[in-house]
């Protein structure tokens, strides 16, 4: 007899329906799997055989052959082991056909039968609209996020074929996966950091402010100690909740990646990703061989990427995130096929000043200049380029440490950036870092006062064209939080003049 | 020029062999012209090199082309024995027993002469004193001796060719590479343009990379060329104190200009000034230290007695008229008047180091616009100076 049963497999970040064919025929026993499986996939024959078997179910002493359908498409992972040990049942008779009538499955299972959450549920279940799908309890809540249609959910093998048959009722609701179980990584932003405690810092608040209104990315440079990891964790916060289309985006890749959501399956919160600076360019960008995993920057998108100490990753890492910082995707190419995964996030870097920490202004540090020249150019000219702020951090005096008032809220300033975002999102981007450079002087006009003390800085070779640009585009996010609605005013102006990126700051040299 | 004659080829030779050091070099010189002692190296019977390190590369060296390239280059060859050999390096114990020139070799003689050496990485205050230095006292007829290297040996030498080039002082500099190679890069219009206007000496044959070493034992030579060395700026431990010790090893008098307790550049100096060196404000102090302030105004001076403790009591009436620079950075009264209640507050907040803008910020307590237009004011009136993300006082 033959069954076949419908399921998913995951390539990159879509899912792919997968068709799994049982064929139970007379003969010596035995147990093949064709049809491109990877080792995962092999292996569940040992784990569907344990299963059946722990379940108290009947296994076929005769011959099982399981072909996964398109045969030309590589599987992995085990959330095919469901639907071939229902295979299985159908095709020697144990389950009647008609119970699994236009159903699909996806799980993984247990040797003691138990059905165990898969990775990527949520762009499975999607993959499988058409169906009714059985999915294990603990991926339960991801599945529903997918789509309207019937999902159900269960525990074990067993507890499937009984309700399959009708003997039993569905689970009602999914179960949160036991945190014993979850990545240990930390997927959103660290909760119970509040800007207030960041003491004095006004500069790097405002910068900090700016770039989470106007999603410009941002480079923190100063000595060690001055707080700009403390500052950097606080920056997630300040930015608004993430919009349903742009959460599911999310949500996706971090169900491929298999981390953990958030209980009711939903990331709203923007991530924040902070990966070491030894990460391999496969960790910075995604692939891997077999199965294609999202990278950091993936895993960072609709959030913020941080990379604390920049001048210690490596070039070729650094370098790779050039082309996904201009076009907000990433394709990752293999020899078995490519995948393109979604990277649009904030950048946030923070790195010393040179290789002693403490300089920047001359005199301060013993390094040599060509020491200092030679450790600025750990971070490549393009690269650097991608920066709108670039600030100098240093640490507080001890005054502000130890006394003064408290200091503004992340709920406070968190306000102000929404309605700055709201502002931008009038003029029909969603960020101002968005704006078209030929666009800038109709959709967001200057004041002559505003324009001449650009000017200046155009004509005394301090500004290129390009950095011409960035000001205009930093300055209207600075008056969108200042809640001017018009044009922007010389203030405005003088504001992102100071913030924004220049080489000098790693360099240490006087501009002028 | 005419062609290099054997002595000077060979002694050249001598200085050009690979892992050669003054100190070998002066050994194998020592009691031997260099032909003899080229010929001694050559066959591997030289007493000062007992286990014939050079003899091979000697054999490979075709001395009359060793010549050839030095006059091509128009680099003199010096010998302790020849006329144009630096009368001051004469009889120390330090001279180096073969000395390289680019330009002409007896720009010092005859001329008071002082050091302004410093730290490589130098603040903004240092620069400025050290070139203003330089300038005043290039224009008074004191020869300014310092190494052609980045922050304040190269700002003392700009400030000696700032002025023109008929009057004053001849600039002189020592290097530690070889004179056909410009040590840092940036510094290739000044090098020759100090080579021009006076001199360059090197202890270094030509072709010689900088490497470490060569620059403290430059630093010897410059100490000896001079009657006072002056340091500007210096860490602690710098290289800039290897002059002063050598100086003060020859009873040189060594003086330091004196810099802000919070600023690591100057902590060296500071130090000095501690130890009992003579503090310098401007030229007058320098002009004095070598007992010269009355010659210098007369414009007929002589290579004076060096004796510093003398000269500091002698101290010229305070409006000496060419007491004037550090008046003249300061901004002007009016200019002060002219700020507004921002813009003063700023000047205020910015100290004698370089200031970051958050110290700014927390000292005037201004909003980030104010404070920004302030500085930027103040910049175009070049009463501040901008860096990256920190100001200092011009």
């Amino acid at each position: 007899m033959i069954a076949t049963i419908p399921s998913a497999v995951l390539i990159g970040v879509d899912g792919k329906p997968v068709f799994v064919e049982v064929h139970v025929s007379n003969g010596l026993p035995g147990f093949t799997v064709v049809g491109l499986p990877d080792a995962a996939v092999r292996e569940s024959r040992d784990r569907v055989r344990a299963a059946l078997l722990s379940s108290s179910l009947p296994w076929p002493l005769r011959r099982v052959t399981v072909n996964l359908a398109p045969s030309g498409v590589r599987k992995g992972g085990a959330g095919l082991d469901l639907p071939i040990a229902i295979g299985v049942l159908v095709a020697s008779g144990a389950l009647d056909p008609r119970t699994v009538d236009n159903t699909a499955f996806v799980g993984e299972l247990g040797l003691d039968g138990s059905l165990r959450g898969v990775p990527g549920t949520l762009v499975l279940a999607e993959a499988l609209g058409r169906y009714r799908l059985v999915v294990p309890a603990a991926s339960g809540h991801e599945a529903v996020l997918a789509r309207e249609g019937e999902i159900r959910m269960s525990g074990s093998l067993g507890a499937v074929v009984e309700q399959l048959a009708g003997h039993r009722p569905w689970n009602q609701s999914a179960v949160s996966v036991p945190p014993s179980l979850s990545s240990p990584r930390s997927t959103t932003a660290p909760s119970g950091m509040d800007l207030a405690d960041v003491r004095g810092q006004r500069l790097a608040r405002r910068a900090l402010e700016v770039a989470a209104a106007g999603g410009h990315h941002l480079l923190m440079v100063g000595p060690p100690g001055s707080g700009k990891t403390m500052l950097a964790n606080r920056f997630p916060g300040l930015l608004p909740d993430l919009p349903r289309p742009r959460a599911l985006e999310v949500t996706r890749v971090h169900s491929v990646a298999g981390l953990p959501l958030t209980p009711c399956g939903l990331i709203d919160r923007p991530p924040f990703r902070a990966p070491h600076h030894g990460a391999s360019p496969v960790a910075m960008i995604g692939g891997g061989s077999g199965w294609m995993r999202p990278g950091e920057i993936s895993l960072a998108h609709g959030g913020v990427l941080f990379l604390d100490e920049m001048g210690e990753f490596s070039a070729v890492v650094l370098d790779a995130l050039r082309q996904p910082l201009e076009e907000g995707q990433v394709r990752v190419s293999r020899a078995r096929g490519s995948t393109t995964f979604p990277a649009r996030f904030i950048l946030v870097g923070a790195m010393n000043p040179c290789p002693c920490g403490e300089g920047g202004a001359p005199g301060a540090c013993r390094c040599s200049q060509s020491a200092r020249e030679r450790y600025s150019r750990r971070l490549s000219a393009p690269l650097f380029d991608r920066f709108d702020i670039a600030i100098r951090v240093d640490r507080p005096p001890v005054d502000e440490l130890v006394g003064g008032g408290p200091a503004e809220t992340t709920s406070a300033v968190a306000a102000r950036v929404d309605r700055a975002r709201q502002r931008a999102f009038r003029r029909g981007v969603s960020v101002n870092a968005d704006l078209r450079a030929s666009t800038l002087d109709e959709v967001v006009p200057m004041t002559r006062g505003a324009a001449q003390v650009v000017e200046k800085h155009v004509r005394s070779g301090a500004l290129s064209a390009r950095g011409f640009h960035r000001v205009h585009r930093l300055a209207r996010t600075v008056a969108d939080l200042d809640s001017v609605e018009g044009v922007i005013e010389e203030a405005h102006v003088r504001e992102a003049l100071l913030l924004r990126s220049r080489r000098e700051l790693l360099l240490g040299t006087e501009s002028r | 020029m005419k062609a290099l004659c054997g002595v000077e080829a060979h002694a050249a030779a001598l200085a050009g062999l690979p892992v050669m050091t003054p100190v070998r070099l002066s050994k194998l010189l020592d009691g031997f012209k260099p032909e003899m002692a080229w010929s001694a190296v050559r066959a591997g019977t030289h007493p000062a090199d007992p286990r014939r390190r050079f003899a091979y590369e000697a054999r490979k060296t075709d001395v009359p082309e060793v010549g050839e390239r030095y006059t091509r280059a128009g680099v003199r060859v010096l010998l302790p024995d020849a006329a144009d050999y630096p009368s001051m390096l004469v009889g120390d114990p330090g001279a180096p027993a073969v000395l390289f020139a680019l330009g002409d070799p007896t720009a010092p003689e005859g001329r008071p002469r002082v050091a302004i050496v410093g730290t490589r990485s130098a603040t903004h205050y240092g620069r400025q004193v050290a070139s203003d230095l330089a300038s005043e006292l290039a224009g008074a007829g004191v020869v300014v001796v310092s190494g052609l290297a980045r922050g304040i040996d190269g700002a003392a030498h700009a400030g000696v060719v700032r002025g023109a080039a008929d009057v004053g002082a001849p600039p002189v500099a020592v290097v530690g590479t070889g004179l056909d190679v410009v040590y840092p890069s940036s510094n290739g219009e000044l090098w020759s343009e100090v080579a021009d206007r006076g001199v360059i000496f090197s202890e270094s044959p030509l072709g010689r990379q900088p490497r470490p070493g060569v620059f403290p034992a430059r630093n010897r030579i410059i100490a000896a060329l001079s009657d006072v060395v002056v340091v500007v700026e210096s860490h602690y431990g710098g290289g800039s104190l290897y002059t002063a010790e050598a100086a003060a090893r020859r009873s040189i008098p060594v003086c330091a200009v004196p810099g802000s307790v919070h600023s690591r550049a100057s902590e060296g100096t500071n130090a000095l000034l501690v130890d009992g060196c003579v503090p310098v404000r401007d030229a007058t102090d320098v002009l004095v230290a070598i007992s010269l302030a009355r010659a210098g105004r007369e414009s007929e001076v002589g290579p004076g007695s060096s004796s510093a403790p003398g000269a500091r009591t002698s101290r010229s009436t305070p409006n000496h008229p060419t007491r004037s620079t550090t008046g003249g950075r300061r901004p002007q009264a009016s200019a002060e008047a002219a700020m507004d209640a921002p813009q003063r507050a700023v000047w205020e907040a910015v100290d004698d180091t370089p200031t970051a803008f958050e110290t700014i910020l927390i000292r005037t307590d201004l909003t980030i616009p104010a404070a920004a237009e302030a500085c930027e004011h103040l910049v175009e009136q070049g009463q501040l100076v901008a860096g990256a993300g920190w100001w200092s006082k011009s």
